[in-house]
């Protein structure tokens, strides 16, 4: 079976937990076996959403996971990224895995966004996509659904 | 036992934070302009028993005098800050060799 790990920031962003079960419920449709790193706190959100581990039954504390990636552990590497720390963090896991991956940036502010999904693009060969996006996961979902399709292109 | 930075920011006091909540371009900059030795290291790289995050290629500061080593310390939600901590001579020969430039 094919392995996915979803990459978490900051849970301060709204749309962010709401994304991150839409996604791996998108990508277990697709066949993945998904995992997802997070800090404490944005895991503590999934849990509540998903208090019977109905979407999400594999969690793992973003810094645990660092500690044990090697190259090829997982075959899709998808990011949510709405912070610079998001973007060290996606850059990092890419480099080891050296896998198939996708940045999902999301910002309100259109500078800050560009800005974010630049320093990704110069870094990496991951397909990146953008939405001006905070509270609402709307225009998120519209554009990781489009880059999901994509990759199964 | 190997060092460990985790370990070592939670439990000494001997060292310094020169920057936080910061982002990875700033930091990268003062670590640069601060040491008078540069070395630049993959993503990831395992360095002081814990992984290296940021945008390569990472900036690590050496000061052979003050024997210390300037660094990235990277947290989701806290941003980037830069630690300086004084290291024996053979920790700095072994991020030396971690050079990829």
């Amino acid at each position: 079976m094919k392995r996915a790990l979803i990459l978490l920031g900051c849970p301060e962003a709204p749309s962010q937990t709401p994304m991150a079960v839409y996604a791996v419920y998108k990508l277990t449709k697709m066949g993945y076996e998904v995992t997802v790193a997070s800090t404490p706190s944005a895991m503590k959100l999934l849990e509540v959403s998903d208090p019977e581990e109905y979407y999400i039954d594999n969690k793992i504390d973003i810094e645990s996971c660092l500690a044990k990636l090697e190259e090829g552990s997982f075959d899709l590497l998808v990011g949510f990224v709405h912070k610079d720390a998001a973007v060290s963090y996606f850059v990092t896991f890419y480099h080891i895995l050296n896998i198939k991956s996708l940045a999902v940036v999301f910002e309100r502010d259109p500078d800050v966004m560009e800005d974010l999904a630049k320093d990704i693009m110069e870094s990496t060969d991951a397909n990146v996509v953008s939405a001006r996006a905070y509270h609402n996961p709307t225009p998120i979902r519209v554009k990781f659904d489009h880059a999901i399709k994509d990759l199964e292109e | 036992m190997s060092f460990c930075l985790e370990t070592y920011l939670h439990e000494s006091e001997n060292y310094q934070i020169l920057i936080s909540r910061s982002g990875f371009k700033e930091c990268k900059k003062l670590i640069i302009d601060h040491s008078p030795e540069v070395i630049y290291v993959k993503a990831g790289e395992k360095i002081l028993g814990v992984r290296i995050i940021g945008v390569p290629p990472i900036a690590i500061g050496i000061n052979e005098e003050e024997g210390t080593v300037t660094l990235p310390y990277t947290k989701p939600c806290y941003g980037t800050a830069v630690v300086e901590l004084p290291l024996d001579k053979n920790e700095i020969k072994n991020i030396r060799s971690l050079n990829i430039k």
